[in-house]
C-alpha cells in the first residue's frame, strides 16, 4: 500500500507572486492537484522533508495557512489510478524529449537537462524515462558500451 | 552546548553539524527526537525544527540561517549555504550541479550508518572535502 502527502494551503489573492511561488514549487516537486482539494504526492523521506518546509513557508507568509497531512486510501484500487495520475504525468514530459531527440538538430544539452528535471518527478520508475535516459547516451556518441 | 534536531538527518542537518562544530561550538554536543515530538528536550539548542530560532527562513535552509544568526561572514560559507539550498528546497532554477550529488550522498551517508551520531561523524568528511574543494577553485 503506498501512503501519501496531502498538503492543503491557503494564502491571500494579492500579492500573486506568493500565489505563484507556492504553485511553481508544488508543480516543481511533481505534486498533483486532486479534484481541486489537495495537493498529492507519495511518501518518501524527501517529499516529506520538502513539503514540511514549505508548510512552513506558507504559514510564515501574512494570512498563510498550510496542513500536511499523510494517509492510505481505504478504496480499493485507487493506489493503481494515482500512480497512474503521476505516471502519466511524467510520462507525457517523457513522451515530448523523445519525439525532440528524434530530430535531427536536437539540442542535447537542453534536453538532458529537461530530462533530469522530468526524473526527479518520477515517483514510480517508469520504463519510458530509461528509454530517454538510453536514447541520450546513444545520441551523445562516443563508446558508452 | 547540546543542540537538538530531528532524527534521520539529510543534507541540511549534516551541513549544519559540521557548521556548528567548525565554527560555533567545537565542544557541541548532539541529541537526536523524532519528528514532531514536543516538547523538546529542556536545556538543548533546537536546530532544522519547524518553528524554531535556528530553521528555515525566508524560503531558504537552516545553514543559511546559522551564518545569519552567529554573523559567519565567509564567502565559501555562504557558497555551501547555496549548494544546500539547491538541495534541501524545493527550487526549479538550479545554478549548483553539486547539489544533487551531495543530497544522495548525505542521504546514503545515513542509509549505510548505524545512527544518526554515525552519520553526522562521517558527514562531517564530506562537508571538509567540499570546503576545501570550493577554496582551490576560488583560488585558481
Amino acid at each position: 500500500m503506498t501512503t501519501w502527502l496531502l498538503f492543503t494551503y491557503k494564502v491571500p489573492n494579492e500579492p500573486s507572486a506568493r500565489r505563484v511561488y507556492v504553485w511553481r514549487k508544488l508543480k516543481g516537486l511533481g505534486a498533483i492537484l486532486l479534484h481541486d482539494t489537495a495537493w498529492v504526492l507519495p511518501a518518501t523521506p524527501q517529499t516529506r522533508e520538502k513539503l514540511q518546509w514549505l508548510a512552513t513557508e506558507v504559514c510564515d507568509m501574512v494570512g498563510g495557512e498550510a496542513t500536511l497531512w499523510e494517509a492510505t486510501t481505504l478504496f480499493t484500487g485507487r493506489d493503481t489510478d494515482l500512480e497512474q495520475l503521476f505516471t502519466g504525468q511524467v510520462d507525457a514530459l517523457y513522451r515530448e524529449l523523445l519525439t525532440e531527440l528524434g530530430r535531427d538538430n536536437a539540442d542535447l544539452a537542453a534536453l538532458a537537462k529537461r530530462y533530469q528535471q522530468a526524473k526527479r518527478q518520477d515517483y514510480f520508475q517508469s520504463t519510458l524515462g530509461e528509454q530517454v535516459r538510453q536514447v541520450l547516451i546513444e545520441r551523445r556518441g562516443g563508446d558508452d558500451q | 552546548m547540546r543542540w537538538v534536531t530531528w532524527e534521520n538527518v539529510g543534507v541540511d542537518r549534516m551541513g549544519c553539524a559540521w557548521l556548528i562544530l567548525r565554527s560555533i561550538d567545537p565542544a557541541a554536543e548532539f541529541v537526536f527526537v523524532p519528528a514532531g515530538q514536543s516538547p523538546l528536550p529542556e536545556g538543548c539548542e533546537p536546530f532544522d525544527i519547524p518553528g524554531v530560532r535556528l530553521t528555515h527562513q525566508r524560503g531558504h535552509c537552516t545553514f543559511h540561517t546559522l551564518l545569519r544568526e552567529y554573523k559567519l561572514d565567509d564567502p565559501l560559507l555562504r557558497r555551501i549555504a547555496n549548494i544546500i539550498d539547491e538541495a534541501d528546497v524545493v527550487q526549479d532554477v538550479l545554478v549548483e550541479p553539486i547539489a544533487a550529488g551531495l543530497d544522495a550522498l548525505c542521504q546514503g551517508i545515513r542509509r549505510i550508518s548505524a545512527d544518526d551520531y554515525t552519520a553526522l561523524e562521517r558527514g562531517r568528511l564530506l562537508y571538509d572535502a567540499l570546503y576545501a574543494q570550493l577554496a582551490a577553485e576560488n583560488q585558481s
